[in-house]
């Protein structure tokens, strides 16, 4: 084990254990930034080791899917296909090949592995406001807001969000918009 | 599957340190068993999650960014200040001394907030910075909510685990003595110390 495991983050200089878990500011020996680094035992912690699969050596053994030579450990919980050591991938207590993972991952189905999200509340709040710096856009952007709003109320929030208020207030502001456009249209036929 | 339920740690702050408009921000909120780093771009946000048992070191490193804001802030209220003083005529006085209240209060809020930091969070395979962590009281904090997280999914680290600072000097190899040759004596027993 390398006596120096962490790096200074200015100067990349390898920084002595006596700098970890002070709990106060220390100068960096090489650049003296001053630095407080708190560390945790998985820094010490050896990577596990990948499972390869084993071969089939008896015929009449179920095989891999994937890799027709290897035997087969486990079933796919999302498609049922059999899979080697290798292609079992463990996720949240799940047992899934790398294409159900993959599907889960892009089309958001396993929230935990979800990376982006668009907040189309917020597109559509800034579409219901924006406009009133020039009024006259509210015609074209109040029903687009609308549609924004129906179309993707069911969509998932963001992933730290809890209400759809602002898909609310959006649709509210829109909403009223177009009853003022509506009754100036009717304001300017019955003149 | 439901939606983990998140605790919000740090408010949406811009990723650049001196950007003050600016459509990318970076929050920071707690998970059941990891934090979730958000980076929110306009009408997109992205997500990385840290799972305690996987974060190895969290590291801080003290800026200057403190200073630099309140002397910006500082002069600015200041020039402001003077010229309402030295200005005769009445509404000048209430218009530069309104701009230095203005900006008097990002100078105090500065000073209250305490000092600034740049805060990196490494796991086993990457070291990603927290934008969000600005403020040293506030990484405090944050870390004292979460040690007791980690420990949990990692356990306690004990002091024998942190590895010294220097290697051990092992027993120095004795030397083959040639043949016909005494042996050196004291040099087995004495193996030497680094300083």
């Amino acid at each position: 084990m390398s006596p120096a495991l962490i790096h200074c983050p200015k100067c990349q200089a390898e920084l002595m254990p006596q700098a970890f878990n002070q709990g106060t500011f220390g100068p960096c020996p090489a650049c003296n930034a001053l630095l407080q680094i708190e560390i945790f035992p998985a820094l010490f912690r050896r990577p596990e080791a990948g499972r390869a699969g084993e071969l089939i050596l008896t015929e009449g053994e179920a095989s891999c899917f994937y890799h027709p030579q290897k035997k087969a450990v486990q079933p796919c919980e999302g498609c049922g296909r059999f899979l080697c050591a290798l292609c079992d991938c463990e996720h949240q207590g799940q047992h899934l090949c790398p294409s159900c993972l993959e599907t889960g991952r892009t089309k958001g189905k396993i929230k935990s592995l979800e990376s982006k999200r668009t907040r189309y509340d917020r597109l559509a709040f800034t579409l219901a406001l924006l406009p009133f710096l020039l009024i006259y856009f509210t015609i074209i952007t109040a029903p687009i807001t609308l549609y924004i709003v129906l179309r993707y109320w069911k969509s998932p929030l963001g992933l730290t969000q809890r209400s759809r208020s602002k898909l609310v207030l959006a649709a509210v502001i829109a909403s009223l918009q177009i009853a003022g456009w509506a009754a100036l249209l009717i304001a300017l036929l019955t003149r | 599957m439901a939606e983990p339920e998140y605790i919000k740690l740090t408010s949406p702050r811009q990723r650049g340190g001196f950007a003050v408009v600016s459509a990318c921000r970076s929050s920071l909120w707690l998970g059941p068993d990891h934090l979730l780093s958000v980076e929110s771009e306009g009408y997109t946000e992205s997500y990385k999650r840290f799972y305690f048992r996987d974060i190895q070191a969290i590291t801080m490193r003290k800026t200057g960014r403190i200073v630099v804001l309140a002397l910006v802030s500082g002069c600015l209220s200041g020039l402001c200040g003077i010229v309402a003083l030295a200005w005769d005529a009445i509404e000048a006085k209430w218009v530069f001394g309104i701009l230095a209240g203005i900006f008097a209060v990002p100078f105090v809020l500065n000073l209250l907030y305490g000092p600034t930091c740049a805060c990196q969070l490494r796991t086993a395979v990457q070291t990603e910075d927290l934008p969000s962590l600005g403020r040293v009281r506030r990484v405090e904090k944050i870390l004292t909510r979460l040690r007791p997280l980690i420990a949990e999914a990692q356990g306690q680290l004990s002091a024998e685990a942190i590895p010294p600072p220097f290697p051990q000097p092992g027993p120095a190899p004795t030397p083959t003595p040639t043949i016909g040759e005494a042996p050196t004596p004291g040099i087995a027993e004495e193996p030497p110390r680094l300083s």
